[in-house]
């Protein structure tokens, strides 16, 4: 009776992707003149009032992923699909992880995160804020296109492709655009842009108030953390390596925390990576059960007012929203100087699912289809 | 790895055995486990080991009456003690052999264990106090029981690694119990965790509890309200510094060893971001759905697993020994094939040194059938508990319990004071989760409600009055240890695969019935203080463990607290093993476990068996090492 | 106008009076399905159609008076002779999961509604996160 111990798990993470060597690339960039970076007319960031905008378009860009993945994860039902559960489940702890952190360089640099307010949540159907809207994000059940749009939103940035904070193709580009734009600013500022005061300082939300997943909630006092901070979100996220469609670089293997783009792969491909794999060779290792029929058939992108003719279901979706929104209010307090708020945002966020799931199995009218959350801003009743 | 002659065989895979197993594996030595319970539970990989806990949520959903062992596999070839077994016993001479104890009272033994990997922390709450100097003198101090051949201070440096490994949450700086010195924890001390916070309902008793004078044989306490320290995961200390338990072979000693980093919560066995926060699941007791809790499992998934071997579905019986040396020759074991089959095979495992490590009760039914070790006539008896008096009542105000870890604070008032000259000392943990212990609220509460008539909206209204007002008053009153309660077998009482079942003798001394007479008056002062309206009753009827003092009726319950049955002691002819733990007679086996306890005290005894556990394993590797 | 209500109509219907929860929430458990199967499974088949034929009756009788309805309820369904306890074990079941001393099903037990009413959750399920046990609920 021999024991079939498997290695023990190692929590250490180790990023599959390189992060962003951003000092490196600011010469390459300013040196080979290959792009258009330094010179007029561009789209590149260059004053503090544009850094302060580019950042709270990262906390929005990192939150706009939030609610479809969640969608996903709560429509799966309870007891099944194991392995793609707990993968969603981590990328979404971890896409919040990335907002505290864009709101931590923002507070750096002396910004306010505003995320308590309406147009803070993004319309869906629509697309990544500010990118090239080259695809369409839904609030949508768990199946194959869903995951497949995920993998969209995660694709990492070919190297040759442009930093953008506007109109980019991937989140890879934009965080490169905002990488150069925090190196130029502040070096163009006399003393430099992060602050100093102490009381401001507070602002930071440290390593204590998270766990859960890979990362660690990085506190930015200086340019420095603020590298790594970025390269944190990048890494984790989508890495900006070469394209990972024909690297054959090998990259994968036990104890090893994969890139979100190749977690959600592993769902769609129904398999594991394992040690001999290449991002070209795509997952060969252990099958995963997906079970793409045991999932709640919540309808398409609902919205509050589809549920009007249901006064018992609005008044479930309403208090989903009220809660979607405290919860909000909640970050943006944590990130605007309270950060043992985030603590008290635990509650919320587990309410958040059974709330969801409540939604999930309450049939939408007559047609078959049920109904579910429409993440959409409602201002709790005291 | 799969050898001949191991350096030691272990029994039981429950937290003293997993400590013994992990320390002795990490410092190169060869293990052999054997493990009475079902393979699927050893799992340690992370597939296998959620499908195997899956399963075990997938039953406790399921199960009828939830009780700490309705998660887990009863299996006829290895029975576990089920406290649905503990019956009323009847004033005749046959004693009740409902369920897997053969129970000869008067009252009945009423506590549990689970027999299977990861043993009984697999449904432990998780308190983890530690013991006051004096509970290690009561001879001395108080004339009462006797003194342990180890002092509080001996203990200290074993309760620190005890504390890292189990995983402990708490603060120091709160811990306040009586007449302990300023150095009861070292200089700087800090647990690896920060308090797992208390519960709104601790802070809404504490408001008119804490500071609060009560009279209690016209003498004046203050009580007090702190928090609980507790093997559950919370916000790592950043000023805590150890990150392991290393064997230091020059030195011959067992040492914390510092890092570098910040701890890290240890999560589940499947995932390591589950888990790591305690959730308030409020299930502890039977299964912690996250594993944010702390269980044997943990400890023997950091074993160095290539020097270990372990062997499940084995069940130890037998203990052979050569007669001229005394040293032992090997454990006789019976594997079975599969769950509930009566076939069985028998082996025999060989090694150096030998630890038996199957819990209180087992190891001294595991001494008895092997007639081993037992000069003292000491095997199988003081077997103690802590007598758990509840108290319960309605609140004015809404409380919220059934919410959070079970408990997350207590009264530490009487656990130490001249009174244990008279009478026995007690902690009182707040209960977080209202009635649901002595009454099987709030499922009882609907049924009452039905019973009236009640439905619909008026229904909803009285369970939301009701269930949000319940509040549950522990006192854990410590059992002092007397011969006369004990282990003994008998061959007319076997198990499926012919194994001896435990034969139990059990009472209350008037140490004890003192001790419910004093707690029942300061639960009523604590009440009236709180206005809390007092629902306690105690059924001569229907309660099996119901005694009476003084024309008083009490019930007590068991607090899961098996211990005592192999006691240590000064000489061979007080006890079962030396301060070592090594049995007196035969200097290959050691004994480890809460029967190894001489008196109990006011703590929970995991902890403290944990440290005693660390300094077996260090007398082990010297004794290995000679 | 009269619509033909099927029985499971019926049983999510009454079951809104019975347990005081409105029916959004009742579906919300998503235990419906089961929970009406549970009381074909469990009575007999005669039991069952006098029943609902009863709670037809009932609800049609009193519609838009309450008052009327619960006392309608207290009088015909609720007594534990009418119907085999029926409409008491529906209540329990849609309470604690359970029919009789029978735990429904796993989910039954997460879906108990007891658990809502007391404000609290089902042990060993939904749980409600780190430190929340320290402030009242939400
Ligand atoms: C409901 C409950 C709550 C508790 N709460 C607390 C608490 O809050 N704090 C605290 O300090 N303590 C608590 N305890 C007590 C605590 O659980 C035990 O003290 C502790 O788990 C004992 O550990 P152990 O390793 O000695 O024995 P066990 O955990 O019982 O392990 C014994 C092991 O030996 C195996 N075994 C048994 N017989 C044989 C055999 N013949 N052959 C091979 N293997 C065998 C078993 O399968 C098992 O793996 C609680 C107990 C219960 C029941
Ligand atoms: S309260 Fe819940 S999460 Fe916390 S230890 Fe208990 S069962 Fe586990």
């Amino acid at each position: 009776m021999k024991l079939a111990f498997s290695q023990s798990n190692n929590p250490q993470r180790q990023k599959l992707i390189k992060g962003l060597h951003t000092e490196a690339r600011v010469d390459t960039y300013v040196k080979s003149g290959n792009v258009p970076l330094l010179k007029e007319k561009d789209s590149s960031i260059k004053t503090l009032a544009q850094l302060h905008s580019a950042f709270q378009t990262a906390i929005e860009l990192e939150h706009s992923t939030i609610p479809p993945y969640l969608v996903a994860l709560y429509s799966i039902k309870d007891g099944t699909n194991q392995v793609a559960t707990q993968i969603i489940r981590s990328v979404v702890i971890e896409e919040m992880l990335h907002m505290i952190l864009a709101a931590n360089i923002l507070n750096a640099i002396g910004g306010e995160p505003k995320i308590n307010a309406k147009n803070f949540i993004p319309a869906y159907p629509g697309s990544l804020p500010d990118s090239d809207k080259s695809f369409i994000i839904n609030l949508e059940k768990f199946s194959k296109e869903t995951i497949d749009t995920f993998l969209k939103i995660e694709k990492p940035a070919h190297t040759n492709a442009p930093p953008k904070a506007k109109g980019y193709h991937t989140i890879g580009q934009f965080y490169q655009a905002l990488m150069l734009g925090l190196e130029y600013v502040n070096d163009h500022t006399e003393g430099g842009i992060f602050v100093t005061d102490p009381e401001k300082k507070k602002r930071q939300v440290t390593q204590e108030h998270y766990y859960g997943s890979g990362g660690e909630i990085v506190p930015v006092y200086t340019i420095k953390e603020a590298r790594l901070a970025i390269e944190e979100i990048v890494g984790q996220g989508e890495g900006i390596d070469d394209t990972i469609d024909d690297s054959d670089e090998k990259l994968f293997g036990q104890g090893i925390e994969y890139a979100h783009y190749f977690r959600f792969n592993e769902i769609l491909q129904e398999r594991m990576y394992c040690e001999k794999d290449t991002p070209k060779s795509g997952p060969t290792g252990e099958k995963i059960v997906v079970e793409w029929d045991a999932v709640h058939n919540m309808k398409l992108n609902p919205k509050i007012k589809d549920y009007q003719g249901q006064p018992e279901l609005h008044e479930q979706a309403k208090q989903f929203n009220q809660t979607y929104t405290a919860l909000l209010d909640n970050i943006h307090h944590a990130c605007n100087g309270e950060p043992e708020m985030l603590m008290k945002g635990v509650g919320l966020m587990y309410q958040l699912k059974y709330k969801a799931v409540e939604l999930m199995n309450i049939p939408f009218g007559d047609t078959g289809e049920m109904a579910g959350p429409t993440f959409e801003f409602e201002q709790p009743k005291k | 790895m799969k050898t001949d002659n191991y350096d030691v065989v272990v029994v039981g895979s429950g937290i003293a055995g997993a400590v013994i197993a992990k320390t002795l594996t990490n410092a190169g030595k060869k293990v052999l486990l054997l493990e009475a319970g079902l393979q699927a539970g050893i799992a340690l990989d992370p597939e296998e080991s959620y499908k195997t806990y899956q399963g075990y949520l997938e039953t406790f959903y399921e199960a009828g009456a939830k009780v700490p062992n309705s998660p887990y596999p009863d299996l006829k070839d290895a029975p576990s003690i089920n406290i649905l077994d503990i019956v009323k016993l009847q004033k005749s001479n046959t004693p009740s052999t409902v369920g897997y104890l053969v129970q000869k009272g008067p009252v009945p033994f009423a506590s549990d264990c689970f027999r299977g990997p990861g043993g009984t922390t697999l449904h432990w709450l998780g308190t983890t106090l530690r013991m006051l100097p004096n509970d290690f003198k009561m001879k001395t101090v108080y004339n009462q029981n006797v003194d342990w051949p180890l002092t509080y201070d001996e203990l200290k440096p074993y309760y620190e690694m005890a504390e890292l490994e189990i995983g402990v949450s708490g603060d120091v700086e709160e811990q306040k119990y009586p007449d302990i010195p300023k150095d009861f924890f070292g200089k700087d001390y800090v647990f690896p965790m920060e308090k797992i916070p208390q519960s709104y309902l601790d802070k809404e008793i504490a408001k008119k509890t804490d500071k609060l004078k009560v009279t209690l044989n016209r003498k004046e306490y203050e009580l007090s309200c702190i928090s609980t320290p507790q093997g559950r995961n919370s916000t790592p200390n950043e000023d805590y510094k150890y990150g392991s338990i290393v064997w230091d072979p020059s030195k011959k000693k067992l040492a914390l060893k510092t890092q570098p980093k910040t701890y890290n919560p240890d999560g589940s066995l499947w995932d390591p971001y589950t888990g790591q926060r305690c959730e308030g699941n409020a299930s502890c007791v039977p299964i912690c759905p996250v594993q944010a809790k702390y269980n044997a499992l943990k400890t023997l998934k950091k074993a160095t697993l290539e020097n270990l071997e372990v062997i499940t579905q084995a069940v130890a019986s037998k203990i052979n020994t050569d007669d001229h040396s005394g040293e032992v020759t090997g454990i006789e074991y019976k594997i079975y094939k599969h769950k509930g089959s009566p076939e069985y095979t028998t082996a025999t495992a060989t090694g150096t040194i030998y630890v038996l490590a199957a819990s209180a009760i087992e190891n001294a039914k595991i001494l008895l059938a092997s007639n081993v070790g037992n000069t003292s006539d000491q095997v199988g008896r003081n077997l103690m508990d802590h007598l758990v008096l509840l108290t319960w009542g309605l609140t004015k105000e809404k409380i919220y319990p059934y919410r959070g870890p079970g408990s997350t604070t207590n009264i530490p008032t009487f656990r130490d004071g001249a009174f244990r000259s008279e009478h026995a000392a007690w902690i009182s943990p707040l209960d977080n989760w209202g009635w649901s212990w002595p009454t099987f609220s709030p499922g009882s509460d609907v049924t009452n409600a039905l019973n009236e008539g009640v439905f619909g909206k008026a229904l909803r209204n009285r369970m939301n009055d009701l269930v949000t007002r319940q509040f549950l008053l522990h006192f854990e009153v410590e059992q002092s240890p007397d011969a006369g309660n004990r282990v003994t077998i008998d061959p007319q009482y076997l198990d499926a695969i012919k194994n001896y079942r435990p034969v139990i003798s059990y009472g209350v001394s008037e140490y004890n019935l003192k001790a419910f007479e004093a707690s029942k008056t300061v639960s009523d002062q604590i009440f009236a203080a709180n206005g809390i309206e007092d629902h306690t009753v105690y059924n001569p009827v229907t309660d099996a463990d119901y005694v009476t003092y003084k024309g008083q009726g009490y019930t007590f319950r068991g607090a899961g607290h098996i211990v005592g049955t192999h006691r240590m002691g000064f000489t061979k002819d007080d006890s079962v093993v030396d301060k070592n733990q090594r049995s007196w007679e035969h200097p290959n086996l050691y004994l480890v476990g809460c029967g190894n306890m001489p008196t109990l005290g006011t703590s929970n005894p995991t902890l403290t068996m944990t440290a005693l556990t660390f300094q077996a394993a260090e007398n082990i590797l010297k004794q290995l090492e000679q | 106008m009269t619509i033909q209500r099927s029985e499971k109509d019926l049983f999510l219907e009454i079951s809104v009076y019975l347990t005081g929860f409105d029916e959004a929430e009742l579906q919300g458990t998503g235990m419906v399905n089961t929970y009406y199967q549970a009381v074909l499974s469990n009575n007999t088949q005669p039991d069952v159609a006098y029943f609902f034929e009863m709670v037809a009756t009932i609800l049609q009788q009193n519609e838009g008076n309450e008052d009327a309805l619960n006392k309608a309820i207290s009088i015909h369904l609720m007594p534990a002779s009418a119907y085999s306890g029926m409409a008491m074990n529906i209540i329990n079941m849609w309470y604690t999961g359970n029919w009789g001393q029978n735990v429904v099903s796993g989910q039954a037990y997460i879906q108990g509604l007891i658990w809502d009413a007391a404000e609290a959750h089902p042990p060993g399920a939904k749980q409600p996160g780190y430190g929340s046990w320290a402030i009242p609920p939400l």
